[in-house]
């Protein structure tokens, strides 16, 4: 990552004093990146666009963009773009009024006006639609309307909060391509709010993990994925099972998972957790169903009691549960012929497979 | 079936008396007589042609305005502050608003005749556009500040992120897109003060007589024909009033 472009400092935001709805972030975001801020709802992500954008004043901390305080700016001074969930489209005026409106303001040559509105209604592609009212056209255009109005001033920084929550599944997953083909072309850093996390794994360059008002991590999507920093974040974002433990000091390598045993995790994952409590997650996908032989590549095993079976076509997703604790298992490809509700399975995975997190 | 029927006999009760009415109006009875011997256009031809009527007519048209104006002046900052503003006694305040909907009219009336009496007022079209103006902002009040709870403020949002200050931004978005309901909210004001007759009765006197007080006083001293003139020409105005604002709002609020 590159320098800091937008830089979040110490950002505190409290509506009634008494309790923090964004809770003390530091945020560095790189010029041009595209960084998600995914949590659950109330968790103080649209409060931090909010601030970004001017419309509320942090209660402490500080927010700079390129080296500069924005504090003192009022939002109509910042040249930042905001994108709603609402589109937010100004119902009394044409798809090209909406989309000139800023270049209006900024007091820009008419004809200047009109060129860059066509050319950035072309790049929504709307080309057709500029002398449309908002209510003629379907929500996915308007939220194309509101898009090409938050880029044409050429924003330094689009705020876009749950823009594709108003939208169904199949026109969701076709305007996040649509999104990212912008972002590349257009290059505007971006700061993208939702609480759906296979948006932000699919679209982001980094992604922000909120919870209560805090940063939980702050990293790549697949890192988010992989290497969660703490358990909340794990079970945030994918499919998960958690086990909790203790690193079991003499012998190196292993662990002792409450409800299962000795467990063999990778020696460099056990040497950095020194704390002696932790929380050990195993993606579903990693778990396999184990025949004899393979000890050494699943030398971790348990017997699953299969509860549920969920069949997806292109996997099975294997709800149940070993010892009483539950336990999620997903197998890739046509559901295999052990497998059936109520059967006794022996499942194992590789030491690699578990990843720790250490508990305070 | 039941609820159909009743709807029915209640738009006749509604009805009705714009049917018997309307051809009354018509009549060349010298009195109320219905159905009417026979028709001509005599009776509108004295209301056009005369102070009689034609001064309350206006009378009534200056005051309403006036007291639209009034009401509006009142009622916009209000709902701004009530809708928009958390503030100590908030349901108080609106009870205060709302107070002259409950209040009898002739209550009301009496009270307006003594505090106008000592401001000198009595009798004037300023007074009666007082009165008038107050009565009308519980309406008017009830319709802006449900305008203004709708009101996406992500526009206002979207509008200064776009690079306009407050003042463009409330000439350029919020003006334009409330002003349907400003428009009902300000049709409501001039309906009730036109339509408006005891409090007029009390306070208006010979110089601001409007429309409904000569009608009354009209039918009690000489059944003129010439009022079922009078409120055929009502009806075909507020009609075409409520007509046109309806119109009005379905244009700018979209199909959707
Ligand atoms: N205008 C406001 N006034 C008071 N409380 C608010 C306001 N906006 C948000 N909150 C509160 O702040 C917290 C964070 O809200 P928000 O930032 O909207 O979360 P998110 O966008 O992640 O769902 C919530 O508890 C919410 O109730
Ligand atoms: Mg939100």
């Amino acid at each position: 990552m590159g320098a800091a472009y937008l830089k979040l400092t110490g950002l505190v935001k409290s509506y009634d004093g008494r309790t923090n709805a964004v809770d003390g972030i530091d945020l560095d975001v790189a010029r041009g990146e595209f960084v998600t801020l995914l949590g659950p709802s109330g968790s103080g992500k649209t409060t931090t666009l909010m601030m970004i954008a001017g419309f509320e004043e942090p209660t402490r901390g500080s927010i700079e963009l390129d080296g500069e305080d924005l504090g003192r700016r009022k939002p109509y001074e910042r040249n930042i773009g905001v994108v709603f969930q609402s589109y937010a489209l100004f119902p009394h005026m044409t798809v090209a009024k909406n989309v000139a409106f800023p270049l209006r303001m900024r007091r820009f040559p008419a004809a200047r006006q009109a060129s860059r509105v066509r050319e950035i209604l072309d790049l929504v592609e709307l080309g057709s639609f500029a002398d449309k009212y908002p209510r003629e056209l379907s929500g996915g255009q308007q939220q194309r309307v509101a898009l090409a109005r938050g880029l044409v001033f050429n924003p330094d920084v689009l705020l876009l909060d749950e823009p594709l929550g108003a939208l169904d599944k199949s026109l969701r997953e076709q305007m996040q391509v649509e999104l990212k083909r912008i972002h590349r072309e257009v290059g505007v850093t971006m700061l993208y709010v939702t609480h759906d996390q296979t948006e932000a794994m699919t679209m982001s360059d980094r992604i922000a993990v909120f919870n209560g008002g805090a940063l939980e991590q702050v990293a790549p999507p697949l890192e988010v994925y992989h290497r969660p920093r703490t358990r909340f974040v794990g079970e945030f974002i994918g499919d998960s099972n958690f086990f909790s433990g203790r690193r079991d000091g003499e012998r190196p390598g292993l662990v002792l998972l409450d409800g299962i045993g000795a467990h063999r995790v990778a020696r460099a994952a056990w040497d950095e957790i020194a704390g002696s409590t932790v929380d050990v997650l195993i993606r579903p996908e990693r778990i396999q169903l184990a025949g004899e032989g393979d000890e050494a590549r699943l030398p971790n095993r348990v017997s699953m009691k299969v509860g549920v079976i969920v069949n997806y076509g292109d996997s099975v997703l294997v709800i149940g549960e070993t010892d009483g604790h539950p336990l999620r298992m997903r197998i890739a490809g046509a559901q295999p012929d052990a497998i059936r509700e109520g059967a006794t399975v022996t499942v194992g995975w590789g030491p690699a497979d578990a990843h720790l997190i250490r508990r305070d | 079936m039941l609820v159909v029927v009743v709807a029915l006999v209640v738009a006749l009760f509604l009805v009705a008396p714009i049917l018997i009415v309307v051809p009354m109006s018509f009549s060349t009875a010298i009195s109320f007589q219905f159905p009417p011997p026979g028709y001509w256009l005599g009776y509108y031809v004295r209301y056009f042609t005369g102070t009689e009527w034609l001064e309350p007519t206006l009378n009534s048209v200056v005051i309403a305005l006036g007291a639209t104006g009034l009401t509006m002046a009142l009622v916009v900052p209000a709902s701004f502050g009530y809708v928009r503003f958390r503030f100590r006694g908030k349901s108080f305040v609106n009870l205060l608003i709302m107070a002259p909907l409950v209040v009898p009219h002739v209550v009301s009336a009496l009270a307006y005749y003594g505090f106008l009496a000592r401001l000198r007022l009595n009798g004037t079209h300023l007074g009666v556009i007082v009165a008038h103006g107050v009565l009308a902002v519980p309406l008017a009040f009830l319709v802006i500040t449900a305008t203004l709870k709708g009101f996406d403020r992500n526009l206002e949002r979207a509008a200064m992120s776009s690079g306009a200050g407050p003042l463009a931004t409330f000439f350029h978005v919020t003006l334009p897109v409330l002003r349907p309901g400003m428009l009902v909210g300000a049709l409501f004001a001039f309906l009730s003060s036109f339509n408006e007759a005891v409090v007029a009765l009390f306070i208006a006197g010979r110089g601001a007589a409007t429309l409904p007080k000569k009608m009354y006083e009209s039918i009690r001293l000489e059944s003129d024909p010439v009022i079922a003139v009078v409120s055929t020409l009502l009806v075909t105005t507020v009609a075409i009033g409520v007509l046109v604002s309806v119109l009005a709002r379905g244009r700018e609020s979209g199909a959707a």
